[in-house]
């Protein structure tokens, strides 16, 4: 083998759900969203192969299963190292544009301490989302965590900070 | 009875196995399974893709096994939200409690095997079932 460097393990999701009724099929597609998939066709989903990324993936499975669809879970090795790299950087690219929503709403000035006791909360919960889906995390990552950190103390009283 | 679980348990696993043996079958055998193929006939499997007591209608294990069991108790309930927090995290409930026991047994399962993680979680539900059952009686934040 000269393989210069391996690929790395995943977790595959290829699934069919009715397009009718449509509720169930939108309530897997915003959960899917939440977990930062990356999408590599039609039906078919991969998160990098972990027990958390292995387990969420098999209760959406469930679900599509308990909506009249169909779901299996592979676990796979991609053919290149250069397929890998695309999909990494295409997961990376969403969200460090997630973390650029957040480092832009930081930068604004709240009205009043209570408007920025909100904004920090709700940024901070933004943060939390986004870095839970973060496999590959980009640079805007820590640049966002300092934004939110420099509003909280910019607006917020020490003693009654979020 | 026995139980089977995939091994690695974790928030949800956990939780069960303290719901069941403290609710349902107190001389509850558990067994830790690599996959669900490997379930023993005799044992009912929680916490599994396939089972029963799995997620359902947006549920995790915990919540199924009340409803299944027709366990009213509010405590519970209360507890459910924050394991639900925890395994989940779909902000379903306001349970902020759900990160931190998300952190704790994940840490767990790092270092102990799936009998010491059930065993040492135990308590922790224990007192968890106490300080939620105070909030219900007293109405307010226990002391």
């Amino acid at each position: 083998m000269d393989r210069v460097q391996d690929t790395g393990q995943w977790v595959l999701l290829s699934y069919r759900i009715p397009r009718e009724p449509s509720q169930p099929r939108i309530a897997v597609w915003r959960k899917l969203e939440r977990l930062g998939v990356a999408r590599l066709g039609d039906g078919l989903i991969a998160l990098p192969a972990g027990d958390r990324t292995r387990e969420q993936l098999d209760w959406v499975a469930e679900e599509v299963v308990d909506n009249g669809g169909t779901a299996m879970i592979w676990i796979a090795s991609p053919g290149d190292l250069a397929q890998e790299q695309a999909v990494v950087d295409g997961m990376r690219t969403a969200r460090a544009a997630e973390y650029r929503a957040v480092i832009e709403q930081a930068a604004t000035v709240p009205a009043d301490e209570a408007e920025g006791t909100r904004l920090v909360r709700r940024l901070r919960g933004e943060l939390r989302r986004i870095t839970d889906r973060d496999y590959f995390p980009p640079p805007e990552r820590e640049t966002a965590r300092i934004a939110v950190q420099d509003l909280a103390e910019r607006h917020i009283t020490v003693g009654e900070r979020a | 009875m026995r139980w089977a679980t995939r091994a690695g348990v974790h928030i949800d696993r956990a939780a069960c196995a303290w719901l069941i043996r403290t609710h349902i079958d107190p001389d509850a055998e558990f067994l830790f399974v690599d996959d669900r193929t490997a379930v023993p006939a005799d044992a009912t499997p929680f916490d599994m893709r396939g089972a029963e007591l799995g997620h359902h209608r947006g549920d995790c294990s915990f919540e199924t096994i009340l409803r299944r069991y027709e366990l009213h108790d509010p405590v519970l309930w209360k507890i459910a939200e924050i394991v639900h927090e925890a395994d989940l995290a779909d902000e379903r409930y306001d349970a902020p409690e759900g990160p931190g026991f998300d952190v704790i047994l994940r840490g767990l399962s790092m270092t102990c095997d799936d009998e010491r993680v059930i065993a040492l979680s135990g308590p922790l539900f224990d007192g968890l079932y106490e300080y939620q059952r105070r909030t219900v009686l007293l109405n307010r934040t226990p002391g």
